[in-house]
């Protein structure tokens, strides 16, 4: 395994948004490089565009300017059928909120993600089972997410993440909407995800404590990339 | 296709069950409606083809023009010379005429007006009976020589039908005031005017009513066999015509086969019935509008959900699919409630029916129109979700997942 491969990189991003008359920018250039096997974290103020940096890394979104490369494939250049791909089998998105299905049971979101790569149905019971096995949650795999405390939908959403084998591992403040006893229990399983498994890992985080657990840290300020110094004054 | 998007589609249906339901109701309405008017206008026709078929190719009917019951217009008569002359046309070969009248009818101090037809029964008397299309119940047919003897339609031996005591054999009673004896019954006809008709032999009528000589109200031709029926029926109309002495579009008559006639019964039927179910169509269109209303709102109400699966792998396609299941399943089960009921109501329909002595009114129930009627609900249902599916597919993931 080449640990020196880049597997993201984003090469002086902008992102503004239009509101009316005035706009925001969100990102004002940011170049970033992550490497294959690396668990990164991204700290900075609220509003400082850790979330639309994230976003646009897991191809939910397109920059304004700049060019961000996954896997050497610049995602400008992908229709919206091969970014639909990427998201479900290269990128495992983790929210703050969670984001499971209502409807659907612990199993059926984790399955969710499977049905829409087409794996037989045989393999995806399968892997679903020892997902929930692996975030120890195979004696919920019936319940519903409204049946389940935060820690435990958490640890669902991370299952639902690796369900496709992805090659990154996207955190947007995965420990945000927890106490921190909790918030620790699910760092455990990112930790073991990386140590073990080598799984890259991108993760914002508002708390220090929480972003220790990653090999490297960046500070967003305003849009840009900034020492740790000057993140926080 | 994906069946994983039928279970999921179900999953969702059920979710939001109070909306789904008042949903589905208004497709049912639709197909239930339009199931009941086909199947009756498909029972319709396969009488009309099996009476038509029954009575045979081969009659020439001789009518008035003004509309109403057959022979119910007294003012129209053709002559006994008038009969003779169609006998004489080449391609007919036998040719009866049928006195009409409206009769008094007394029974047990009961009166009753119904309509009394005279029978040939003379050598060209299987004519008629061909006609009629039903044999005797019970007693004898009327022969030569018959003047004061009637036979029956069925309905006169039926409790509190005509009259509250049924009239049995040899049984007297009055016909405007002439006492005459029942001698037989005929089988049932399946609706209550012809079962409630009274027969009597031409010469009985005409000693009972020496007016009514020589004007018959009705008149019944036979084609010769290897005659086409439809062109000896416009040649003898335009002689009729000629005879009677009458200008072209003046006659006060027509003739035309019995196929004819009954094709035309028929397809006034099917009009009555195309316009009925063209408002239950209407109805359906209501009811695609109240789909497509639902699924924007599922849209709508689920935009985190859509961000959601975009951002776990769904293609734009998978989200169309999602949703166009979604109304399928609405439209399908809509259909099959709808042809349930709708088979429900058109049985009862029929037996109410046959209860009021109109047993030929009876819905038939093809596979074609069960499956017709489910797919068309089902793809209702998808075109009625075309749209808020499109709408659902092109939300830009991330706006969806900060949808709250
Ligand atoms: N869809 C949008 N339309 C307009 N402005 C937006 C939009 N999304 C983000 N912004 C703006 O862009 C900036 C960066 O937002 P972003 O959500 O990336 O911040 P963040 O660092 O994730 O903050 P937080 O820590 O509070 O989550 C903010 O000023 C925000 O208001
Ligand atoms: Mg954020």
């Amino acid at each position: 395994m080449t640990n020196k491969e880049t597997i993201i990189e984003l090469k002086d991003v902008w992102k503004t948004y239009k509101m009316g008359a005035v706009e925001v920018h969100a990102l004002r250039g940011i170049s970033l490089k992550v490497k294959r096997g690396e668990f990164l974290a991204i700290m900075g103020p609220s509003g400082s565009g850790k979330s639309t940096a994230m976003n646009m890394v897991g191809c939910l979104d397109v920059p304004s300017k700049g060019n961000i490369y996954l896997l050497d494939k610049d995602i400008a250049k992908m229709s919206e059928s091969e970014l639909a791909k990427v998201r479900g089998k290269k990128i495992g998105f983790i929210f703050q909120t969670f984001n499971l299905i209502n409807t659907l049971t612990a199993r059926e979101n984790i399955t969710l993600p499977m049905v829409f790569q087409d794996y037989p149905k045989e393999e995806r019971r399968k892997r679903a089972e020892d997902l929930l096995k692996m975030v120890e949650l195979d004696n919920r795999m019936g319940h519903k997410p409204s049946e389940l405390s935060g820690g435990q939908q958490q640890r669902i959403a991370i299952a639902r993440a690796l369900a496709n084998e992805p090659e990154v591992i996207l955190a947007d403040e995965p420990t945000g909407n927890l106490d921190s006893s909790t918030g620790e229990r699910v760092m455990d399983f990112l930790t073991k995800l990386h140590k073990e498994k080598g799984t890259t890992i991108v993760m914002v985080t508002h708390d220090l404590k929480t972003a220790r657990h990653a090999d490297r840290i960046e500070f967003l300020k305003d849009g840009q990339i900034v020492p740790e110094k000057e993140a926080f004054t | 296709m994906k069946l994983d998007y039928l279970k999921y589609a179900i999953n969702n249906v059920t979710h939001r069950k109070m909306r789904s339901w008042l949903t589905v109701i208004s497709i049912l309405i639709g197909i239930m409606s339009i199931f009941a008017l086909i199947s009756f206008g498909q029972g319709l026709s396969n009488y009309v083809t099996t009476i038509a078929a029954e009575t045979g190719v081969d009659k020439l009917i001789v009518q008035t023009k003004s509309a109403g019951i057959p022979g119910a217009d007294e003012s129209f008569v053709i002559t006994k010379d008038e009969v003779d002359f169609l006998r004489k046309i080449n391609g007919i070969k036998e040719v009866v005429g049928m006195y009409m009248k409206v009769v008094e009818v007394e029974h047990d101090d009961e009166l009753k007006y119904v309509f009394m037809i005279s029978l040939n029964t003379g050598k060209e008397r299987a004519l008629i009976e061909e006609m009629l299309t039903v044999e005797l119940d019970k007693g004898r047919a009327l022969k030569t020589g018959d003047r004061s003897k009637v036979v029956l339609g069925y309905n006169y031996q039926l409790e509190n039908n005509l009259f509250e005591r049924p009239i049995t054999l040899r049984d007297k009673i009055l016909i405007d005031g002439n006492k005459v004896e029942v001698i037989g019954f005929y089988e049932k006809i399946g609706n209550p005017q012809d079962d409630s008709n009274i027969y009597m032999t031409e010469e009985g009528v005409e000693y009972f009513y020496p007016e009514k000589m020589n004007k018959y109200g009705y008149v019944i031709a036979r084609t010769e066999l290897g005659s086409d029926p439809a062109e000896v029926a416009e040649k003898a109309e335009e002689k009729l015509r000629k005879f009677k002495d009458q200008k072209k579009g003046e006659e006060d008559f027509y003739i035309m086969t019995f196929e004819q006639a009954i094709e035309m019964f028929g397809s006034i039927l099917s009009v009555i019935n195309g316009v009925l179910v063209l408002i239950a169509l209407v109805s359906l269109l209501v009811a695609g509008v109240n789909i497509t209303n639902t699924m924007y709102t599922a849209v709508l109400e689920r935009t985190k959900e859509i961000g959601i699966m975009k951002a776990i792998g769904a293609k734009n396609s998978d989200i169309v699919m999602i949703f166009l299941f979604e109304s399928a399943v609405v439209g399908l089960v809509g259909g099959i409630l709808g042809v349930l009921l709708g088979y429900l109501i058109a049985k009862g329909g029929g037996i109410i029916a046959a209860n009021a002595g109109y047993s030929f009114l009876q819905p038939a129930f093809a596979p074609s129109l069960i499956i017709g009627c489910l797919l068309f609900s089902t793809l209702m249902g998808i075109i009625a979700g075309v749209m808020p599916a499109r709408q659902a597919s092109k939300m830009n993931p991330t706006d969806a997942l900060h949808y709250e």
